[in-house]
């Protein structure tokens, strides 16, 4: 029996020793750090779990849509598009709801199919057409943010306006319906989009670190041809991964539009270089083949609460945030790729010593 | 036939080509565009784009990309507002810029080329810091109030309405295309792009032409924030945000290949005439500039994607070709 439990004991040691060594362990640290330095700082004004969640509530499309940006960084690909899904979403609904008198849940299923059929459209080009993902998406973001401006022309309201009055509460005034995704908070604290987040992070673990899709997603990254060549339908296994993204981008629009009670063709158009930004800091490889979930979602909330952070404790204003974020990111990723080069010749020097000597 | 094939294999003059028949499509709709000022209008208009287009256009061929130059260019921009506004020379913001872009560009190139960062990666952390450093100088506050010699500077004509800048584009256009065409040099761009490791071996500089690549994307991105500031007068803290993108499609539309090693300057200075001239011929056709965008997107994508497919044709083709010249060989 002890031995059993020695065992597990060593199991988890072990365990542990091998999480020390990921790159998710160091961001554990860096947000463990700003939870000090902040609280330190200012620990009254920070320690507010309600405003922490409100923090993190307001960068949650950029939390959302770099998960499964994820995905597509890890087959070797890039999505700058999905910025402008954000706004295409926003304003299909608003658009079926106001204007064509859809009901709301109607028009949300339908801007998530064409949130998804615009993702299959840019990953067609890229897997099928072999395009490079940069340039299609790149075309792709002019596109959707075009269409999202037209569509928005067939509306009663001035494009400029947003349409607003979305469903929201009951006769009791409690947030209800479609503004419930934006506003209600569960047990009168925790906004319900990050439990829609915390759900999400799950699913994407799942899939992408448990399911045989996942396994797949990696190899056609690691290797494309050597994925072919095992039987793996690599152009289907890349197409998904952006009709995912696009689905993602639509759920940050649902939920954004829900918050703001406001559909707008222009909603998340400042995204993109946020959610890169956080992919990339979550330790993804930008040349595929390397990353995680959990990664990219601890990276963003490391983010949100550099964002919340300054402000607060060192009266930073926060157009000047820009600054230390990309402070954090070149220097993050300047030190991994110093590490990088150091760590190259020893790997020279032990696969000299494993040859077989005669 | 033979002649329209070696037309269409010089990418740049078909991305020519592109443009005269967008002028004579809106000339067909709209008769009254087909004037002389018109027309030299849509050139003058592109200065920005030129200028950003032909700076990033060094690193594209070097294979890597830059997307801090929108934010360089808001930084050139507002310094060179807060000069003009001190009634400071032209001279002096020019030198400014000059100082901005090489500071900008040998960080950008150290992280690429020496730290070997990915390059998106890379620029897109300096896109933060230079956006943050936009923030620091200019308090948070659009720079306007321009002395007025400083913006009529801008729209002082030379000769056949060419405006001064145009003037000084072209001819910058014009020499960089030849001595990265004619100088042994200047075809290291392309060869790094083209084949990093056989460039290594053959004894070019990698390092130094990545450097060296960034280093004039940075000046030409800075010297195009004087050219903004003098243009629209005033530069608010968020000016050239989302410019990279633009761009970089006028370098694609241009004929650059974004793996690197294929186009050259004049095509990025064409593809940046069509992007910056859309919108402005979209009123001609008496559509609205709500198509602006919806138009940029589907003609890149479907360039880009035409361009793909013939690509793979000619390779198809050119497969066969040896297959059936091995065959008969083998006959004989």
């Amino acid at each position: 029996m002890m031995g059993g439990n020695d065992k597990l004991n060593s199991r988890f040691v072990e365990g542990l020793k091998k999480f020390t060594k990921k790159w998710e362990f160091v961001l554990l640290l860096i947000l463990l750090a700003e939870f000090v330095i902040f609280g330190a700082a200012n620990f009254e004004k920070f320690m507010r779990i309600g405003s922490i969640f409100s923090s993190i509530n307001n960068y949650i499309s950029i939390c959302i849509i770099s998960l499964f940006v994820t995905f597509v960084m890890i087959t070797g690909g890039i999505d700058i598009q999905a910025s402008s899904i954000v706004g295409l979403t926003s304003i299909v609904i608003g658009v079926l709801w106001s204007d064509a008198g859809l009901n709301i849940w109607v028009a949300v299923l339908l801007a998530i199919v064409t949130a998804a059929l615009c993702g299959a459209l840019s990953g067609f080009f890229v897997s099928y057409c072999g395009v490079q993902p940069m340039v299609v998406t790149l075309g792709g973001s002019f596109l959707y943010s075009g269409l999202a401006l037209l569509i928005s022309g067939l509306s009663k309201t001035p494009a400029y306006q947003g349409i607003s009055g979305f469903p929201a509460k009951n006769d009791l005034g409690q947030f209800v319906s479609f503004r419930a995704l934006g506003k209600m908070l569960v047990f009168d604290l925790i906004p319900v989009q990050i439990i829609i987040y915390v759900v999400l992070i799950v699913l994407c673990y799942l899939l992408l670190h448990k399911s045989r899709y996942g396994r797949r997603v990696y190899l056609v990254g690691v290797n494309r041809q050597a994925a072919e060549y095992s039987g793996i339908n690599s152009r289907w296994i890349i197409m998904s991964t952006y009709i995912l993204t696009g689905i993602g981008a639509a759920i940050a629009g649902v939920l954004l539009t829900a918050n703001v009670d406001s559909a707008k063709y222009n909603l998340g158009s400042t995204f993109t270089l946020s959610i890169i930004t956080a992919v990339v800091l979550g330790g993804t490889l930008s040349t595929g083949g390397k990353g995680s979930i959990l990664g990219t979602a601890l990276a963003a909330i490391v983010i949100c609460i550099l964002r919340y952070g300054l402000p607060l404790c060192f009266g930073i204003s926060n157009q000047n945030l820009d600054l230390p974020i990309g402070i954090m990111l070149v220097i993050v990723v300047a030190v991994r790729a110093v590490l990088a080069l150091n760590r190259k010749p020893l790997f020279r020097k032990l696969d000299r010593e494993s040859l077989p000597r005669n | 036939m033979k002649l329209i094939k070696r037309f269409l294999k010089i990418r740049w003059l078909s991305s020519l080509a592109f443009l005269a028949v967008m002028f004579i499509i809106t000339g067909l709709v709209n008769p009254g565009f087909f004037t002389y000022s018109n027309i030299i209008e849509c050139f003058n208009s592109s200065v920005v784009f030129t200028l950003l287009a032909v700076g990033v256009a060094f690193v594209i061929m070097t294979g890597e990309i830059d997307v801090s130059i929108g934010s360089t260019m808001g930084l050139a921009a507002a310094i060179a507002g807060m000069l003009a506004q001190r009634g400071q020379s032209w001279g002096l913001m020019i030198v400014y810029s000059i100082v901005i872009g090489l500071l900008i560009g040998l960080v950008n190139g150290y992280g690429v080329a020496v730290l070997g960062v990915p390059s998106l990666i890379f620029t897109l952390g300096t896109t933060g810091i230079i956006r943050g450093l936009v923030y620091v100088f200019s308090g948070g506050k659009t720079t306007e109030n321009f002395a007025g010699t400083f913006t009529n500077f801008g729209s002082q004509t030379l000769f056949g309405q060419i405006t001064i800048y145009y003037t000084i584009v072209l001819v910058i256009v014009i020499v960089t295309h030849l001595l990265l065409t004619q100088t042994r040099s200047g075809k290291y761009f392309i060869a790094v792009g083209d084949n990093v490791g056989g460039a290594t071996l053959i004894g070019i500089p990698v390092t130094a032409t990545k450097i060296v690549a960034y280093v004039l994307c940075g000046i030409f991105a800075a010297i195009s924030g004087v050219a903004f500031a003098s243009k629209y007068g005033q530069v608010n803290i968020v000016a050239g945000a989302g410019y990279e993108m633009s761009a970089i499609a006028a370098c694609v539309l241009g004929g650059i290949s974004l793996s690197g090693g294929q186009g050259n300057l004049a095509g990025a200075a064409i593809g940046a005439v069509i992007m910056s001239t859309i919108s402005r011929l979209l009123v001609f056709i008496g559509l609205s500039s709500d198509f602006d965008n919806t138009i940029k997107g589907v003609m890149l994508i479907s360039i880009v994607v035409i361009d793909a497919l013939m690509q793979r044709r000619s390779a198809e083709t050119a497969r066969r070709e040896r297959l059936v010249a091995r065959a008969s060989g083998s006959a004989r």
